[in-house]
């Protein structure tokens, strides 16, 4: 298993937004989160990218901890795992969050340089093969608010695979796409997933599910009421 | 009469520049890092250090420069046990410089509120240290959105520069006085409006330029 979920909890106020979450994705699988607006679908997201931290539960991810249920108090990785499981889990954000003052080139090589996972060279030439493989390499210099939502959306995708993640989690992929753009969308996460890379998909728009999921949950009111292969 | 006003007006106004730009240059360069980091205190998480904070800004802002010089300078010594005769250099700098951090503080800090969580969000995804964050990722955008507040105080920093008159320091306007009332005239007060025009006029045109640099994002 890449990603294991355990008995996951989340209250926000008095109101449970998680409620005993669990669930598993194995290597390359594509798994999909739906439910409507407010049923904690995106909270689950931001707990399994260390966004959120949850009351209660455990999460995995290749083997190392992220959040422990150690008797019923939940235990953080430490600095120095959490600095192997950032590189593992990758997240598309719905609104992108790109950097704007930035280039294309810039937003991709910020965090491998940062991060010094391998050689600045090296570095430069992934982020060129990353955006040839999505088609964006005329976009190298240009500035966010000069691309289009698909470009903005596959410059996240890119950004997000400079490190080589395991797992990377889309929150919303086609919400704000229109259909030819979300099927460019729907291509390269099947390429991700043929690749390897587990992703896990939180959306609404029940066509696209159906389309590339390959696990199925659906959240109520923060529980899981079905999961299905 | 006009010749000999300028005669007179034209040296003295050479020496004040220097007093003008000098508090002028180095409030500039010491209150703008220092507001970064006031600011940053200011939305600190721990109470005390906010209300610290904010009791400072609040002193600063609440109350005229031209008081908090004379504070500095003849008040300051006689305070219990941290009491101290600053001199007339020291006192101007401490004062601008006090008042115009509080200021920029209160200008970074919604600057740097503006800015989306999805950016602080996006940099700790991708496992951006939180220094860095503050310094490649947010502060570069809060600097393009703070600019135009920036340059209507920098504009009014040089303006303020004048109340050193009351500490008896000699800047531009001291030298209009002294020759106006030597001459029984009001033209040296013309010419040193003129003078401020001048050095205005030359921040504006630099200030639309950095802001023209930073434009290079939508």
């Amino acid at each position: 298993m890449v990603l294991e979920i355990n008995n996951l909890y989340k209250k926000f106020g008095g109101e449970t937004v998680l409620d005993g979450i669990s669930f598993s994705a194995n290597k390359g699988e594509i798994v999909c989160i739906r439910g409507k607006s407010g049923e904690g679908k995106t909270t689950l997201l931001r707990c399994i990218n260390n966004l959120e931290v949850p009351d209660n539960g455990s999460i995995k991810i290749n083997n190392l901890y992220l959040f422990r249920d150690d008797d019923g108090i939940v235990k953080r990785a430490t600095k120095a795992e959490l600095k192997i499981i950032r590189q593992e889990i990758g997240l598309v954000f719905q609104g992108f969050n790109l950097f704007p003052h930035m280039t294309v080139m810039e937003n991709l090589i910020k965090a491998p340089k940062f991060i010094k996972i391998m050689p600045e060279e090296k570095i430069n030439k992934r982020a060129l093969e990353l955006l040839k493989q999505l088609e964006l390499e005329n976009k190298c210099n240009c500035y966010p608010f000069q691309l289009s939502g698909g470009q903005k959306q596959r410059v996240a995708i890119a950004r997000a695979c400079m490190l080589n993640p395991s797992v990377l989690c889309f929150d919303e992929p086609t919400s704000a796409l229109d259909e030819n753009t979300g099927n460019q969308i729907f291509k390269i996460i099947r390429d991700l997933s043929n690749q390897g890379i587990t992703i896990i998909i939180v959306s609404h728009d029940n066509g696209f599910i159906d389309k590339i999921a390959q696990k199925v949950i659906t959240l109520s009111d923060g529980k899981i009421i079905s999961e299905q292969q | 009469m006009e010749s000999k006003i300028l005669e007179m007006f034209v040296p003295m106004t050479l020496e004040g520049i220097k007093t003008t730009l000098g508090v002028f240059l180095v409030t500039l360069m010491v209150s703008l890092p220092l507001s970064i980091a006031v600011a940053r205190l200011r939305m600190s998480k721990n109470k005390v250090v906010s209300l610290i904070i904010g009791i400072y800004i609040y002193i600063m802002r609440g109350t005229p420069l031209l008081l908090q010089l004379m504070f500095i300078f003849f008040g300051f010594y006689y305070v219990p046990y941290i009491g101290y005769a600053f001199s007339r250099t020291q006192a101007i700098f401490i004062a601008f410089i006090l008042n115009y951090t509080a200021y920029f503080a209160e200008i970074f800090r919604g600057g740097i509120n503006s800015i989306d969580r999805g950016q602080y969000e996006a940099a700790e995804v991708l496992g951006l240290g939180r220094a860095h964050t503050f310094l490649k990722i947010i502060l570069p955008q809060v600097l393009k959105n703070v600019l135009p507040s920036m340059g209507n105080e920098v504009i009014t920093l040089v303006k303020d520069t004048s109340l050193v008159y009351i500490l008896g320091a000699g800047d531009i306007l001291k030298a209009a006085k002294s020759v106006s009332n030597k001459y029984s005239a009001f033209s040296p007060y013309i010419y040193v409006g003129l003078v401020y025009l001048a050095i205005t006029a030359v921040l504006t045109k630099l200030l639309a330029k950095i802001e023209n640099k930073y434009d290079y994002y939508s």
